[in-house]
């Protein structure tokens, strides 16, 4: 072996140390393929639809009447991290959950305010993909949902457990589907700038969306477990 | 003798708990002070977010200084840093930052709440990760600063956000671009995407 290649390889097992410290390895994702048509059908909805809705939502509604309805949602999803951390073994986390479900049904009216944050019940992170995490199941494949976008195996499992059990599912259809509906939309305008940002950020979006997604899930599950473990 | 070995030895392990804690708390100051900084001329011009140009000054002003871009490349082209020439190194470096510090200035636009709690840091063999919290609502936002001291000073060179790593959110495309395109495609791409 010459000394160049030599030199080559000892660089390659350094840097290669190096980058096993921050980051795991590649994604797997063996559905590429079907992942990335959905992908460009889900690109192709936010720019001819969900986005310039996002936008008009945000111009014509105050303020105010948004974070209403941005906290009622919040409030329904509160009831479902508690259950979650519940599931979880979190006692503490379910109950700081359900205070707040509590305080902002009543006292928040319907859970319009938020007021269980000022007093100091900080919003939790939870979801049924999050507790299959920390029961020790694994993330599977990537996956693209239409409509719904990035989510793994673990995650579409939780997805339809969190449907299964929403009250919303099993109201007449009109209720069901405007409910649903103005959640996303409420969820889109939420997150516009965040889409913006993505789009100017990355140098392929798919690719970026797919790391960035996995990482946050194992980041969730991680604090999960730790949480769990805790006393 | 034995009093003063003794006494020598205290000292010494003294001074050897001290230096990490030490070293960990001047990485929490730069942290605190790069954050206070930010804040404090964003608030004595509000309209500095509105404008991408002004952000983009601030952001290379204020925290680029204190950016390890040479690393966050480095670790961000992983196992194909090595197969970069010098040139084509300097290349993807120069162009890699400009993306960051647009990306940087596009996040800053997008964030009402600027105040930020640093929680706690670990040490990590010579590196440092400062914990900060960004107080926002319904949720404060985790972010997370690694840095190291390679001399002078100390200096990011990863920046975690809700457990996200920037390092590693770029490096799989970094992959995908230089496995399928090269070093030159990866280059090309960044400039393309810096042209906009």
């Amino acid at each position: 072996m010459n000394c160049m290649s030599r030199s080559a390889l000892i660089a390659s097992a350094v840097f290669g140390t190096l980058s096993i410290t921050s980051a795991q390895a590649q994604v797997s994702d063996p559905l590429e393929p079907v992942n990335r048509g959905f992908f460009a059908l889900n690109e192709f909805l936010d720019t001819v639809a969900f986005k310039p809705i996002a936008t008009v939502y945000n111009t014509v509604l105050p303020k105010p009447v948004r974070t209403g309805v941005s906290n009622v949602f919040s409030n329904l999803d509160d009831a479902f991290i508690s259950v979650n951390h519940a599931l979880q073994g979190r006692g503490k986390d379910s109950a700081n959950s359900l205070g707040r479900v509590l305080i902002n049904s009543t006292i928040g009216l319907g859970g319009l305010f938020d007021i269980a944050t000022d007093q100091g019940l900080q919003k939790g992170e939870g979801d049924f993909g999050q507790t299959l995490g920390v029961w020790g199941v694994g993330a599977g494949p990537y996956i693209v949902l239409p409509v719904l976008g990035p989510s793994n195996a673990r995650e579409t499992v939780g997805r339809v457990a969190r449907i299964a059990s929403d009250p919303r599912t099993y109201m007449p259809d009109v209720w069901s589907y405007s409910l649903v509906g103005a959640e996303y939309i409420q969820y889109k305008a939420d997150n516009l700038e965040n889409l913006n940002l993505l789009d100017s950020s990355s140098l392929d979006k798919y690719g970026f969306m797919r790391t960035v997604y996995m990482q946050r899930r194992d980041a969730l599950v991680t604090s999960g477990r730790a949480a769990a473990g805790a006393p | 003798m034995t009093l003063l070995r003794n006494a020598v030895f205290a000292a010494f392990s003294i001074l050897l708990m001290a230096l990490p804690a030490q070293a960990q708390s001047s990485a929490e100051d730069l942290v605190r002070r790069m954050a206070a900084e930010v804040t404090s001329e964003v608030r004595k011009n509000p309209a500095l977010v509105n404008s991408q140009t002004q952000l983009a000054a601030l952001v290379e002003r204020r925290l680029m200084p204190r950016f390890d871009f040479d690393r966050i490349t480095q670790l961000a082209m992983g196992r194909n840093w090595p197969k970069a020439s010098g040139a084509e190194q300097r290349q993807v470096v120069a162009e890699f930052s400009k993306l960051l510090v647009r990306t940087y200035s596009n996040a800053l636009a997008s964030l009402k709440d600027l105040d930020v709690e640093v929680r706690d840091s670990r040490k990590n063999g010579n590196d440092v990760t400062v914990r900060t919290q960004m107080i926002g609502r319904p949720k404060p936002v985790a972010i997370d600063y690694s840095l190291s001291n390679a001399g002078g000073g100390w200096h990011v060179y990863d920046v975690t956000v809700e457990g996200v790593s920037l390092v590693t959110a770029y490096r799989d495309e970094f992959n995908t671009l230089v496995s399928s395109s090269g070093v030159t495609g990866l280059i090309a791409a960044l400039k393309q995407k810096n042209g906009k």
